[in-house]
């Protein structure tokens, strides 16, 4: 999951949607779902983690109303 | 020429005479330029006045006779005036006058005929052409202003200004802004303030007056200068109605003082204003955005296959159920059927069976190779035959 870190938001979450339709496709084996599963958390994260950093840098800025 | 060495001089006679010589060869000309300072002494033949350059800071005096200024008197102040004059050397004082034999003054029309020429003249140069026009500067660090003496249009352009923009400073030169002076000072204002680094913007104004009075801004050498300065130019001359050609060279033209004032610098609480809208929408976006960002992540989250994982395993630990039930029930099924033949085979082999019919005491003859005998004609004697009993079976010998 190391790489993920290096990863823009938009990359992260345009991973993020292909594993949603991957695992909803159904055709993955098991050990795959396990594995996108795993890969679909991570990616989520580094989403939030983006987003939350963001959020910090303009409330620091400007508390919202 | 006249060569002369230090050693040799030539006596003043000398000196007097080629100056008259000199003179005499100009000969009677027409003089252009604005009359001042006529004295008239009381029962004097000879009248004396001044004739100023209309552009240039000279003057000269001359001389005519009573009857000749009365010819076209009455003339207004500062009267623009063509004179016909020899120049005449005074040879026994050395002093040199002008004779003037006949004055005309320059009335509106040819003075709007010049100019109406002077302007075609600009044009054809360029001088009033769009592209010259320098853009004016969106905050000035100082503001040079041409203006009449505590004249209401400083007033104007001045509180205009600061009204908008507190902290503006001015570069204000008070000058004469009408009569013979106002070219000349007008231009030394405007050199000197071109040159200073901190003015970015030049304001030439003035209050309304008659024709005569802007005919300063409409003066050649001035539009030439103004046409070469770097700074860039605001005319406010008079009011919205004049159009002296200050207006066409200058690269901004207000109506009046008041609009210059205005135009020169930005309003402080619009600009005030206008960035912090600026910061709010900017803001507004990128919060609107991360909401934005943040739903959508929301949604892939709440999405089963990754709210609730563990359906990757359920669901194959119900299709393993499945399978296996569907196998168990098909086994089961397979079993019955088995069963089914069998318990038909087993009831069709004993109704086959020659059981039963031996049970009721037949027999089946049998010859060695297990052919049943069916006729005794197929016996013959002596044979070995095998006899199949409801129980058991005996081997005989046919007699």
């Amino acid at each position: 999951m190391a790489e993920s870190k290096k990863l823009s938001y938009e990359e992260a979450r345009d991973q993020l949607a292909e594993i949603v339709s991957k695992l909803e496709g159904g055709q993955a084996t098991l050990e795959e779902s396990l594995a996108l599963w795993e890969k679909g958390e991570a990616l989520a994260k580094v989403c939030q983690d983006w987003l939350d950093g963001a959020k910090a840098k303009l409330d620091a800025i400007r508390p919202t109303e | 020429m006249l060569e002369t060495i230090s050693e040799s001089p030539v006596p003043v006679r000398v000196i007097s005479e080629a100056i008259g010589d000199y003179l005499g060869r100009l000969g009677p000309v027409w003089i252009e330029g604005e009359l001042s300072e006529v004295t008239v002494r009381p029962g004097a033949q000879m009248v004396f006045m001044k004739l100023r350059d209309t552009s240039a800071d000279m003057s000269i005096s001359i001389m005519c006779h009573k009857s000749v200024l009365s010819a076209v008197e009455p003339l207004p102040q500062n009267a623009r005036v063509v004179m016909h004059s020899k120049v005449s050397w005074y040879a026994k004082n050395g002093s040199l006058s002008f004779n003037v034999k006949e004055i005309r003054q320059v009335g509106i029309g040819e003075l709007l005929a010049r100019l109406e020429a002077l302007k075609t003249q600009l044009a054809s140069e360029g001088l009033f052409d769009d592209d010259r026009k320098k853009q004016l500067p969106f905050l000035p660090k100082s503001i040079g202003l041409i203006c009449g003496r505590n004249s209401d249009a400083e007033k104007d352009v001045v509180a205009n200004a600061t009204r908008r923009w507190p902290s503006v400073n001015f570069e204000i030169r008070e000058v004469a802004v009408q009569g013979s002076a106002a070219v000349v000072e007008v231009s030394a204002a405007l050199r000197e303030l071109d040159a200073n680094p901190d003015v970015d913007v030049i304001v030439i104004t003035r209050g309304g007056g008659s024709f005569e009075d802007l005919l300063p801004f409409s003066d050649e050498s001035l539009l030439r200068l103004v046409a070469d300065c770097q700074t860039p130019i605001v005319s406010a001359i008079g009011h919205e109605k004049d159009s002296p050609l200050l207006d066409l060279v200058a690269d901004w033209r207000a109506s009046t003082p008041t609009d210059a004032g205005k135009r020169v610098v930005p309003d402080m609480q619009e600009e005030l204003q206008k960035i912090s809208q600026l910061r709010e929408r900017s803001f507004r976006h990128l919060h609107n955005r991360i909401e934005f960002e943040r739903a959508k992540i929301a949604a892939y989250l709440d999405r089963p296959v990754l709210k609730a994982p563990h359906t990757m395993v359920t669901s194959r630990f119900d299709l393993l159920q499945n399978l296996r039930d569907k196998a168990a029930r098909s086994m089961g099924h397979l079993i019955a059927l088995g069963r089914e033949d069998i318990a038909q085979l087993s009831t069709s082999i004993r109704t086959l069976s020659p059981q039963a019919t031996l049970d009721r005491g037949y027999s089946v003859v049998q010859k060695k190779d297990g052919a049943v005998v069916r006729s005794a004609s197929e016996i013959t004697a002596g044979e070995e035959l095998r006899v199949r009993l409801a129980q058991g079976e005996a081997n005989v010998t046919a007699n």
